[in-house]
């Protein structure tokens, strides 16, 4: 997996190729939280697969970033990778979270 | 209920049912399960899941989802309610760790050949009826993802004496053949239509030797889990198991 990062005013960008699974998981996690920003988007365009433990550490992510008044959005998700998100509720989490962050 | 436990997997016999399931893993152990729970004379569970991660940590979750599914289904076996408790019970210690489960679950009426099926994000059952495929549409947020699940609510379906039901879990459509496609489910489908009459070990059977056939032996990176079951007799008829 490769990460590579752009920072601008108030906002930052991390773009993730490759695969991002349990063996890697902690990398793009400790990208995403030394970020100060108050918006942060993880990019998945050039991402090719993504176990349960990407999923995980993502959700928890967005979660403490709605908890602290910040946002995380996770963008130009590959169709196939967004099928499988949408099968195990990935969105309807964040949409609830973004409501709802102690949910 | 008869449930037999074999080197590569478990057979139900009963309820008018034949089940056949396995589980293959991927490398390190995962968090895949399934679990045929008899709930009373008339009805048992098939339940279907997924623990994210891999190793040890999923592994005892996976036991604890396990166990956990078992005494929602003793205290109450309205099958909404078993996957409300479950995520309330079971959400809150996968929570605690970042994780979450995917699950299905299945209760079968033997007398009624009443089907229910409630999902927490997971792949929906295939039902196989008179030669043709259908799509579950219930659909859930895993485990552990929210305090309170968040779901379509239980799906009802009335099966026939030979309709058959496929539980899967995503190592299955996700599997990858040497030009990195995906088994997908459409092939699943493709070749569930063609089991018509096929009792249900040689469905499973059949359905991975297709998945061998497509993968050409490349390793993987998930578990793959398949239950297969079958209806055996006519709904209301259930003596003899």
């Amino acid at each position: 997996m490769e990460i590579r990062a752009r920072q601008e005013k108030g906002m930052a960008s991390l773009e993730v190729e490759g695969e991002l699974d349990f063996s890697n998981v902690e990398l793009l996690q400790r990208e995403i939280q030394r970020l100060p920003e108050e918006v942060v988007e993880v990019d998945l365009q050039g991402l090719q697969f993504i176990d349960s433990s990407g999923v995980g550490m993502l959700l928890s992510q967005a979660r403490i970033f709605y908890k602290q008044g910040r946002t995380l959005r996770i963008v130009r998700i590959p169709s196939h990778i967004q099928e499988d998100l949408e099968v195990i509720g990935f969105f309807r989490v964040l949409e609830v979270l973004e409501t709802k962050p102690n949910a | 209920m008869r449930e037999v436990v074999e080197e590569k997997g478990k057979i139900l016999r009963g309820y008018g049912l034949e089940g056949s399931g396995c589980s293959l893993p991927a490398g390190q152990e995962g968090g895949d399960f399934f679990e045929f729970i008899s709930c009373n004379e008339g009805s048992v569970f098939i339940v279907i899941g997924d623990v994210m991660g891999k190793g040890f940590q999923a592994a005892r979750q996976m036991e604890t989802i396990r166990q956990l599914a078992r005494e929602c289904i003793r205290i109450n076996p309205h099958p909404l309610e078993v996957v409300r408790r479950l995520n309330k019970l079971g959400g809150y210690e996968l929570r605690k760790c970042g994780s979450f489960a995917t699950l299905c679950l299945l209760c079968y009426d033997g007398i009624t050949g009443r089907l229910t099926c409630v999902n927490a994000g997971h792949h929906p059952p295939l039902l196989l009826s008179n030669g043709q495929v259908r799509v579950g549409q219930c659909w859930g947020v895993a485990i552990g993802l929210l305090e309170d699940y968040l779901g379509s609510g239980a799906e009802e379906f009335f099966l026939a004496d030979g309709d058959a039901v496929v539980l899967y879990t995503d190592g299955l459509v996700e599997a990858c053949g040497p030009g990195e496609q995906r088994y997908g489910q459409e092939r699943l489908k493709r070749v569930v239509r063609l089991q018509n009459g096929a009792d249900a070990e040689c469905m499973k059977e059949n359905i991975l030797a297709d998945l061998d056939t497509f993968t050409r032996g490349i390793s993987q990176k998930d578990d793959v889990t398949l239950v297969v079951m079958k209806v055996t007799r006519k709904a209301g008829d259930m003596g003899g198991d």
